[in-house]
């Protein structure tokens, strides 16, 4: 059994010795939006925030969570109630198939942390850890310009994020 | 062209239409709650697995199950003998070959299946299966294969009859220029490394079955298991979910059809899930093209000659015999000239139309030819393209219609009223739009005239980096034929709301919302009313999905004619219920049915309350809705449409290092009118960043067996934000279409077709020779030592 907090809620899981975070918390959590595509850390789909960092949650054993707290992009906004980072993707359509979506908000989330007051060229280096295969990088770097404005204005959102 | 700018005219009166309104599903995109196949369970499901083989090339002589069956949790083996040995197609002949049939054509081919409880248990059953292979000769390269002493990859052959077009006569084309330039490129193999991987469930009940996977061709899907397993069409359902990025690659793919045949065997659903893996290595590539091009040319710049001779391979199971007619068409005002395009099958991964599929490679070799005259000429290449690229009116080089499995364009016709036909643009002339407007446009804002210095001349030297500018067309079709005609139907709720069913799957380009706009501004209901259903083939009516660009234009006006049709049974009962006016009186605004007539101006009948009130009486003599459907097929799009692109690229290649990076970037294009502009700039730098992939970074490799070596994202380099420049600014055109929805043409594939040789063309500028593609830095070090 391994305790963990997840998007604000404390949770108790059973987990295989040999799984992996990303499919824990698809498995036993039903949390669809950490998406797992090449499962080697290259691409960023399955980007989370562990303990305010990002990770690959594809490379982090479900083990190596114990104790941490994990926010999703379940736990950053839902359809009713969105955050900012979420509603600048959507005014600036920085995707189109979307499934490297969750992933790339998450990230913007770490950076934007970090720096709520980027360059655009340092909003498109923080986001080439992620691949995005449809090609909507210069919207997605301008999705994370316009999250940057929002939160500086003060973006008000309840959530775990 | 007067009927076409009136048309356009009408621009500003649309609601709907030509609206930059976000997708449809961008809360569920941004929130992560749209659910891919990859994430569905169906109650009761277990879990499959394909045993693949190790051999390029090769028959199992024997296959024993024993072991793998008896391991517990195991419920069930398919091999070639549980499997039917009919053929199934797939759309364009991307795909030709049984289920499983004992023979391996490629290095990982599927051979058997196993379904058991678990995944885990599934993998270690695959290792319990006892396989004697007969190791057979394999050819890998696509020219090898067409000799007629190779090994042969299927029992068709390994050639298919070329595709042939002639026009004029080639040597009068030659004795007119002034000089004759010409060159051979062959090309790598891209990936379509679909970063959503896919999967499929399979369910049978009773004879018939149900299939969920992502797809953009779920009608194509259900007509491929209906072949397969020789069953009637009715007891076939796919409910096509939405995929990642496709490319091209989840269109129907043979390892949904092994889902089916395990949930037959053990009348369970299955699942089957492909790891990135197997996605990049078992289901499709781009083809490996190797293309030999010559242009003759007056020295006052008229191209009066265009000979291309082109060879596609297919790899194991694509049976294609043409790509990229349309690239030679663009620049088809050379009065003389003939193309012709081979298919050949090898033994590598199966090869299948990926994104732009031809024009990147043919249309770059096309591109790559004129741009040799211009050089000769010392000509500006926005001025040469100005010059010798087709215009709307002119004569289309093509000869036939590409009908494929309906025979000739007709016995197509044949069955369509005269009348009909006469209203259709003149067949095989280009109907609308052209690279001429978005070339003006483009090379002025992106101060072309005083960035391109001269050919091989860069604009700027700093040490050893070298900055250049370079320009690339494109152009690609609207939909073609295939196997038929598109269908779509529409139909108004007794609440007022509409839906739209059209069986374009849903791959990320936004045709869910695009398509629902089409619907909402026909009917006069309000957008947010308008929903769609696009991958139940149970409701869509047989469409060809989301490919060969053809969801705007084919898929829209079908869509188009089907609200019209419900818009017109609305109005006939209205007219007659309320306002005792024939149809053409009445129109449909926001969701009110109100009347032309000015002594009828107080009556404002809501859809709703018109269809509540058919509701009571008998007058619908329907009881609740209005269905409406196209009346009568479209004309031949492939005989007449094409959407265009133009690239601006601003390049800097470090000639000590190679490396290219990509400084500034324009994309233009002419597709009519744009539906969805939100969309639209997507499509438009999404399929630049493809087409610059192709030029710059992606290439499978193979080892000496067919094998692929980086069937990962680790080791096949794709690009990222920050080696893509940041300008998102897109230009479009003015043309307006007279048969697409609203004007609108199709989008997707030319801006895919446009960037590398823009790219290629700078890069050419930077350094004073012609890299090979992909311009890796390798490459360019390479070019530059053969040059000095």
């Amino acid at each position: 059994m391994i305790r963990m907090t997840v998007n604000g809620r404390t949770v108790d899981l059973d987990a295989k010795p040999h799984e992996r975070l990303c499919d824990l918390l698809r498995r036993a959590l039903g949390l669809y939006g950490v998406r797992v595509s090449c499962s080697e850390g290259e691409c960023g789909s399955c980007t989370v925030i562990m303990d305010d960092e990002p990770v690959t949650s594809c490379l982090v054993l479900a083990m190596q969570a114990e104790g941490r707290e994990i926010v999703t992009i379940e736990g950053l906004g839902n359809e009713d109630n969105l955050h900012p980072i979420q509603e600048a993707f959507i005014e600036e359509q920085g995707f189109q198939c979307a499934f490297c979506t969750p992933g790339f908000i998450m990230a913007a989330k770490a950076f934007l942390d970090e720096n709520p007051d980027p360059t655009e060229a340092e909003a498109a280096m923080a986001m080439s850890g992620n691949i995005c295969r449809c090609g909507a990088y210069p919207y997605i770097v301008q999705s994370v310009m316009n999250a940057a404005a929002r939160l500086r204005e003060g973006g008000s959102v309840s959530n775990t994020g | 062209m007067a009927a076409a700018t009136e048309a356009a005219g009408h621009r500003s009166a649309w609601r709907v239409a030509g609206k930059g309104i976000p997708v449809k599903d961008a809360r569920e995109k941004v929130t992560g709650s749209l659910k891919y196949a990859v994430d569905l369970e169906v109650q009761g499901m277990v879990h499959g697995k394909i045993l693949r083989s190790p051999h390029a090339h090769a028959r199992i002589i024997s296959i024993d199950t024993t072991r793998a069956e008896a391991l517990p949790g195991v419920l069930g083996v398919v091999t070639h003998h549980d499997t039917p040995q009919n053929v199934w197609e797939n759309a364009w002949f991307n795909y030709r070959g049984k289920i499983l049939d004992g023979i391996a054509r490629f290095h990982g081919d599927d051979m058997a299946a196993v379904a058991a409880v678990s995944e885990d248990v599934a993998e270690a059953a695959l290792e319990l299966i006892d396989v004697e292979y007969e190791v057979l000769d394999a050819v890998f390269d696509p020219e090898a294969a067409m000799q007629p002493e190779a090994p042969q990859v299927r029992e068709e052959g390994n050639l298919r009859d070329p595709y042939v077009v002639k026009w004029g006569d080639v040597t009068k084309g030659a004795e007119e220029a002034d000089f004759i330039v010409e060159t051979e490129i062959r090309f790598a193999s891209q990936q379509m490394a679909p970063l959503g991987r896919n999967a499929c469930i399979a369910e049978w009940n009773g004879d018939r079955v149900t299939l969920w996977t992502s797809s953009q061709t779920p009608s194509e899907l259900r007509d491929g298991i209906h072949e397969a397993f020789g069953i009637p069409l009715s007891r076939v359902r796919v409910i096509a979910l939405p995929s990642g990025s496709s490319f091209g690659n989840w269109w129907s793919a043979n390892f949904m059809l092994i889902t089916a045949l395990l949930a037959r065997k053990v009348r369970k659903p299955v699942k089957i899930e492909l790891s990135n893996e197997e996605c990049m290595a078992t289901v499709k590539r781009r083809h490996i093209e190797i293309s030999r091009g010559r242009m003759g040319c007056r020295n006052d710049g008229t191209l009066t000659l265009a000979e291309f001779d082109h060879i596609i391979d297919n790899g194991g199971y694509g049976f294609k015999d043409d790509v990229g007619f349309f690239c030679v068409d663009n620049w088809g005002r050379a009065e003389h000239g003939h193309y012709a395009i081979h298919g050949v099958n090898t033994n590598l991964l199966t090869a299948g139309c990926m994104r732009a599929v031809g024009d990147v490679t043919l249309g770059s070799v096309v591109e790559r030819v004129a741009d040799m005259c211009a050089i000769r000429l010392g000509m500006d290449p926005v001025e040469f393209r100005l010059k010798n690229q087709i215009k709307p009116g002119e004569r289309l080089r093509m000869q036939h219609s590409r009908q494929y499995m309906k025979g000739s364009l007709e016995q197509y016709l044949e069955g369509i009223p005269e009348e009909d036909r006469q209203a259709w643009p003149k067949l095989f002339h280009l109907s609308s739009g052209s690279t001429d407007e978005i070339l003006r446009k483009g090379a002025e804002a992106f101060d072309w005239s005083s960035k391109w210095k001269g050919w091989g001349v860069p604009y700027a030297v700093d040490g050893p980096r070298r900055r250049a500018v370079g320009v690339g067309t494109g152009a690609h079709v609207c939909g073609v034929e295939f196997e038929g005609n598109v269908s779509a139907v529409v139909r108004i709720n007794p609440d007022g709301s509409a839906k739209v069913h059209c069986a374009v799957g849903r791959q990320g380009q936004g045709s869910e919302t695009t398509q629902a706009q089409v619907a909402a501004e026909e009917l006069g209901i309000p957008f947010d009313k308008v929903e769609i259903e696009t991958g139940d083939t149970d409701s869509c009516p047989w469409s060809h999905g989301s490919l060969a660009s053809n969801t705007m234009y084919r898929v829209g006006w079908a869509t188009r004619a089907a609200a019209s049709d419900a818009k017109r049974q609305l109005l006939d009962i209205a007219g007659r219920e309320f306002f005792d006016s024939p149809r053409h009186e009445l129109d449909v605004v926001d969701g009110v049915i109100c009347s032309r007539d000015p002594n009828k101006r107080n009556i404002r009948i809501t859809v709703e309350e018109a269809l509540n009130h058919f509701r009571g009486t008998d007058a619908l003599g329907q009881a609740s809705s209005i269905t409406g459907r196209p009346q009568g097929p479209m004309p031949p799009a492939s005989t007449f449409a094409r959407h265009f692109a133009a690239h601006f690229a601003d390049v800097e290649v470090d000639i000590e290092t190679g490396e290219i990076k990509l400084l500034d970037f324009l994309a233009t294009q002419d597709s009519g009118t744009i539906m969805n502009p939100q969309v639209m700039k997507n499509q438009m730098i999404g399929g630049a960043i493809c087409g610059a992939g192709f030029a710059i970074y992606e290439a499978l490799s193979f080892d000496d067996d067919g094998r692929i070596l980086n069937a990962n994202l680790l080791d096949y380099k794709l690009l990222r934000a920050a080696d893509f420049p940041l300008r998102g600014e897109v230009i479009y055109g003015d043309s307006y279409d007279p048969v697409g929805p609203f004007g609108a043409r199709s989008a997707g594939e030319a801006p895919a077709a446009a960037s590398g040789p823009a790219i290629a063309q700078a890069v050419y500028n930077a350094v004073g020779t012609w890299v090979d593609m992909p311009m890796t830095p390798e490459n360019v070090v390479t070019a530059l030592d053969t040059l000095h």
